[in-house]
């Protein structure tokens, strides 16, 4: 390896990667700007928008969307996805408060965290060695799961009093809520592994050509399981952080969360059909839609037009994805 | 290394009454193949005759229903792509097995990728250099190793499919169908390139439907007819008629 004397060909051009890091980045950089105008509308037209207080509301707001659309993100890279993280954090916020009530709070935390991952490690242990597709083992366990969920409640709510849990909702440091803190470390842990870490790097092979990496001597069945144990995780802790925010554990909690993380992923650049994600575009998504929902409120328009326009932003989103896209990375197929 | 490894007498590859079937479809039927050290094996046979599925069991990707495989006298019969890797056997499948939304240097590592201990972080910046080095020893044209697969041509493609087989020193290389979207100059270079590693001790099995390449660079071509041996042919004892009739199984 040392003895090479041919001049090797230049690993990059400046220009080159100008263009590259625009092609990569088009999905974020389109959500980004959908952004800014939503932020800048809402600033001029409401008083009440552009304030510190507000801000910090809805970063806590969006904390469990950005969390589970970073996990998420790493299934529908792989081609896979989850569609029981709503149930899962309905069951997990209920079992936090139930749990919590004759337990140790922290034991409670972790057996809560246990169930998510356990009901994820399902998931992938059926997606990928019962070769199931992903889209109905997940169906399965959205209805199964919720089901659960309401069986062990009843359908009550449980309060949460454990000054140990409380915090992980309501607690506050430098200004932010912990909810916050906890998305911006998954943010940024996602963004490292996905991007640079061999693990990263199969989840984006196994979405691109499963059978390559397969032959390449990787084994595409851990990937799979281990993306889906990873969302199941995630929506553990969306769960937990639900629950101690409002201070109750509700069954019902969650509902329909698992469109809004996936239009979130969807809006950030990440394609369903896999082999292309985007951390940051999912987290940004995420914001995207809890800055529609909090804009739309504070101009006091009929809170029914909220899902109406985030659906609305989604197609506009994906039009000028593909559009746009295409023509500016000129890529082939 | 063992010391199986330097005894002469045990061939390089060793396939032994090779079975599979795919449902009701028989595909081998108890096929044979030895291939000495530096030997150049041009594997010949119909379409459907079995060739690229005994192939892709010496990589590791498709797993035997009855036989054996042997490399350098240790048995290796499915054991899987990792083992058949790490046993020195490199493969260009036909489909040349890229992932389109990886890019140049990351398929050539695909599977090996060089990565720092303690934080896990891929070793990118190197693998960048290595792969521009790489493709330039071998005198492939990519200006920069970021691009990502899916903008190549055909071409482009079929060449960092065979940079990653010849990149890691392999003991066996398997090409199958290395030249299908190759230029005429390009397809000399593959050929120069079979040369090169086989005088250098690398045994290599050659598929190919130009047969005429078949006779520049093989020792010996086996025939397969239907999932079974037909027959072994030198390149002196016969010509381009002879082999298509071999082929036929006549």
């Amino acid at each position: 390896m040392s003895t090479r004397t041919v001049t090797p060909a230049r690993a990059s051009t400046r220009r080159g990667a100008r263009q590259d890091f625009v092609t990569r980045n088009f999905g974020v950089l389109s959500i980004l700007a959908v952004l800014a105008v939503l932020f800048v509308f809402f600033s001029v037209q409401t008083d009440a928008f552009l304030t510190s207080n507000n801000l910090v509301n809805v970063a806590r707001q969006v904390a469990p969307t950005v969390i589970v659309a970073v996990a998420m993100t790493f299934v529908i890279t792989t081609g896979n996805i989850d569609l029981s993280v709503g149930s899962i954090v309905g069951l997990t916020a209920a079992s936090l408060a139930i749990l919590a009530e004759s337990r140790n709070p922290l034991v409670a935390l972790m057996l809560t965290l246990v169930l998510g991952a356990g009901i994820g490690l399902i998931n992938g242990a059926l997606t990928a060695f019962g070769k199931l597709q992903s889209f109905i083992v997940t169906l399965a366990a959205l209805t199964a799961v919720r089901g659960v969920a309401l069986l062990i409640t009843d359908g009550y709510s449980t309060p949460i009093t454990s000054d140990v849990l409380l915090p992980i909702g309501n607690g506050k440091l430098a200004g932010l809520y912990t909810p916050t803190w906890i998305a911006l470390v998954a943010v940024l842990l996602g963004w490292y592994v996905f991007n640079h870490t061999r693990f990263g790097r199969y989840v984006v092979a196994v979405g691109s050509n499963a059978e390559s990496l397969r032959r390449a001597g990787v084994d595409v069945r851990r990937i799979q399981l281990a993306v889906l144990t990873l969302t199941g995780l995630a929506a553990g802790l969306a769960g937990i952080i639900t629950a101690a925010r409002l201070a109750s554990g509700s069954s019902n909690s969650g509902t329909l969360f698992e469109l809004e993380v996936i239009t979130a992923v969807v809006l950030g650049g990440t394609a369903l059909m896999g082999g292309k994600g985007s951390i940051v575009g999912s987290a940004i998504g995420a914001i995207t839609l809890g800055v529609i929902s909090n804009g739309l409120v504070l101009l006091r328009v009929d809170v029914y037009w909220v899902p109406i326009t985030q659906g609305l932003i989604l197609i506009v989103a994906i039009l000028l994805n593909a559009k746009l896209f295409g023509r500016i990375s000129g890529q082939r197929g | 290394m063992t010391s199986a490894t330097r005894d002469v007498s045990v061939p390089r590859v060793e396939m032994r009454g090779i079975h599979k079937s795919y449902g009701a479809l028989d595909v081998l039927r108890g096929v044979d193949l030895t291939v000495g050290r530096g030997e150049v094996v041009g594997l010949v046979g119909d379409n459907g005759a079995g060739k690229s599925t005994l192939m892709k069991m010496l990589a590791g990707a498709v797993f035997p229903d009855a036989g054996e495989i042997r490399v350098d006298g240790v048995a290796l019969t499915g054991s899987g792509p990792r083992a058949a890797r790490a046993a020195g056997i490199e493969m260009v499948y036909q489909d040349l097995a890229l992932c389109n939304d990886v890019d140049v240097a990351g398929n050539l590592f695909l599977g090996r990728e060089i990565y720092r201990p303690f934080s896990r972080r891929l070793d990118h910046r190197r693998m960048h250099e290595e792969a521009a080095q790489d493709l330039a020893t071998l005198h492939i044209r990519i200006k920069d190793t970021r691009q990502l697969v899916a903008n190549m041509s055909g071409g482009q493609r079929q060449a960092i499919a065979i940079a990653r087989a010849v990149t890691f020193e392999p003991k066996v290389l398997v090409l199958d169908e290395p030249t299908a979207a190759l230029a005429a100059r390009e397809v000399e270079m593959t050929l120069q390139l079979i040369r090169d590693v086989s005088s250098r001790g690398v045994s290599v099995v050659l598929i190919t439907h130009r047969l005429q390449d078949l006779f520049e660079v093989a020792d010996r071509f086996v025939v397969l007819y239907e999932g079974v041996n037909h027959s072994q042919l030198k390149p002196s004892e016969t010509d381009l008629g002879g082999l298509v009739t071999a082929m036929m199984g006549k």
